[in-house]
């Protein structure tokens, strides 16, 4: 496995999975994934044939199917008829909670408890064994945050994903804090220590100064206090339904982006996708005990449309429409001879490993394979 | 490309580097996460049996909400494979789910090698031979797995009845 990879280091913090010993762990695990984004529920929403997804997953799927089915079992369905699955958004929580402990009870070895294990001299697998971990959160996953829970549970748990950070630097080892290094998502440059941060707050635009987790924070308490009740019109916490985008004037995409203060430069094509993500935000939002502020629903689409800006910006978009020609395509595979070597070479080793594995049958089974 | 994209394809790498399925492996350019390649062995016990065959897969935004584009790079001889390396298979096109991740849409392509559909062939010729002439299009089968073991930029000399090799993409080789 090519633990090596740039873009497998941004996903390093993810928890451990069950050992092998605990399959029933393991499905109890799984069935708390979305099966769109292949992460825990957020929002989580049922559509007609009862199948359940996040509520941003299916809406975004929606939007861009021309025959609308579920993704599941290719039921005919409408977005009219999502329901909020409150229940799974109970046991989604209830599962989060549970999941670090189960995980220190399910280790085959006395493991180290809550501290953290002593540094691994090779810091490269992405799922060492170390029960601290915390399972990464979305961007979306502001719950953490929200004012209107500020039970002694949920500060504690602001602290907690703020020390993992801290455990984070220390653990890695070869690269230094201060070293400056691309966000693989979103293509920031930052302090390599404060991309994992980062990535789970969703990519946020970086300034220049350090974004202290207070800021969000800061933010909260300015919506609900209604503080900055002057900035902030009074949008009415509604269904926004689809204008018909055939019909819609600029002007009238305008108006709907107005209404939310959002930004209403650019083209039609560009003010039409801006009110599509928008509408799924914003409704998906609806659908959760724990819905974010409006500005930090702003900041999501900001962020979203930062992204692709830089993937133009760097001729990533003309690499993929590049490979649609024929000279372009050639000289791509002119360029990979190595990398599909190394591909081929990969799955042979795997393939000796796994015959290998498979003769020392039972000594294997309770170590976890990389 | 959208976070939301790009969030999933780390972890769709991720599933793929930790538990890979059998026989193959992908990796996306470490420059851009749009861009795939993939490596998939021959199914054993058909005549694909020994191949090692070039893919490149590309993301569009709209991922998982829309396919990726899958193209072999190997040359290829298989009634739903054409001349271009280009595929036709239904979950790339209107059976497409967005449950699907990079390791089942390899995992379905390595399974098409030996499951072709010849209802709706892509290349005539090999679904002809697999509907009349099976060991002739085994024979055929087998060059192109003799031909994965080399470096598919060196032109590969076919019977001419291959078909339409304008449009394949020999192109000098570079030493490596």
């Amino acid at each position: 496995m090519n633990t090596n990879h740039p873009l497998l280091a941004s996903l390093a913090d993810e928890p451990p999975p069950f050992p092998d010993s605990h399959p029933q762990l393991q499905r109890l695990d799984r069935s708390v994934l979305c099966t769109i984004c292949k992460e825990i529920f957020r929002a989580p929403v049922t559509v007609t044939c009862g199948h359940t997804f996040c509520s941003e997953c299916i809406r975004s799927s929606l939007s861009v199917m021309t025959d609308k089915k579920c993704p599941l079992c290719h039921a005919t369905i409408t977005e009219g008829s999502i329901r909020r699955n409150r229940a799974m958004e109970e046991v989604t929580e209830a599962w989060e909670t549970a999941r670090d402990s189960l995980i220190t009870l399910s280790q085959p070895v006395a493991g180290p408890s809550r501290r953290r294990p002593p540094p691994e001299p090779n810091s490269k697998s992405s799922s060492s064994t170390s029960a601290n971990l915390k399972r990464p959160r979305r961007s979306d996953e502001s719950r953490s945050q929200s004012p209107n829970k500020i039970s002694k549970k949920s500060t504690d748990h602001v602290d907690h994903v703020v020390s993992s950070d801290s455990e984070e630097e220390e653990q890695v080892q070869e690269i230094s804090e201060n070293d400056e290094g691309e966000c693989p998502l979103c293509s920031a440059r930052m302090a390599i220590a404060s991309i994992p941060m980062h990535i789970e707050r969703g990519c946020p635009p970086v300034s220049k100064k350090k974004s202290a987790p207070g800021n969000q924070k800061a933010d909260w308490r300015k919506v609900f206090s209604m503080a900055g009740s002057t900035k902030e019109k009074n949008v009415s916490m509604k269904r926004i339904t689809s204008p018909n985008y055939h019909l819609a004037t600029p002007t009238d995409l305008r108006n709907i982006l107005n209404e939310y203060s959002l930004p209403t430069v650019g083209d039609k094509p560009a003010l039409e996708a801006r009110v599509r993500q928008w509408i799924i935000l914003f409704n998906s939002n609806l659908d959760t005990e724990h819905p974010k502020s409006l500005s930090a629903l702003r900041a999501k689409l900001n962020a979203e449309e930062i992204s692709k800006k830089r993937d133009k910006e760097r001729g990533r978009d003309e690499a993929v429409e590049n490979l649609k020609t024929t000279e372009g395509f050639a000289e791509h595979v002119r360029n990979s001879g190595a990398e599909f070597e190394r591909l081929r070479k990969e799955i042979m080793e795997r393939d000796a490993k796994r015959a290998k594995a498979a003769k020392g049958l039972e000594a294997s089974s309770a170590i976890e394979v990389d | 490309m959208s976070t939301t994209a790009k969030r999933r394809l780390i972890r769709d790498f991720k599933r793929l580097a930790s538990d890979p399925p059998v026989g193959i492996s992908g990796s996306p350019n470490p420059d851009n996460i749009m861009i795939w390649n993939a490596v998939i062995f021959g199914p054993p016990d058909t005549p694909f049996e020994d191949g090692s065959f070039r893919l490149t897969l590309t993301f569009s935004d709209s991922y998982p909400n829309k396919p990726p584009t899958v193209r072999f790079v190997s040359k290829m001889f298989h009634p739903n494979i054409y001349s271009n390396g280009e595929l036709c298979l239904d979950i790339l096109q209107n059976r497409w789910s967005p449950t699907y991740d990079v390791a089942a849409v390899l995992t379905s392509v390595q399974s098409l090698l030996n499951d072709p559909n010849p209802q709706s062939p892509a290349n005539v010729e090999a679904a002809q031979l697999y509907k009349d002439n099976i060991k002739e299009y085994e024979r055929r089968v087998k060059t192109t797995v003799e031909a994965s073991w080399m470096d598919p930029n060196e032109t590969i000399e076919e019977a001419p009845a291959a078909g339409s090799s304008a449009t394949a993409q020999p192109a000098p080789v570079q030493a490596a």
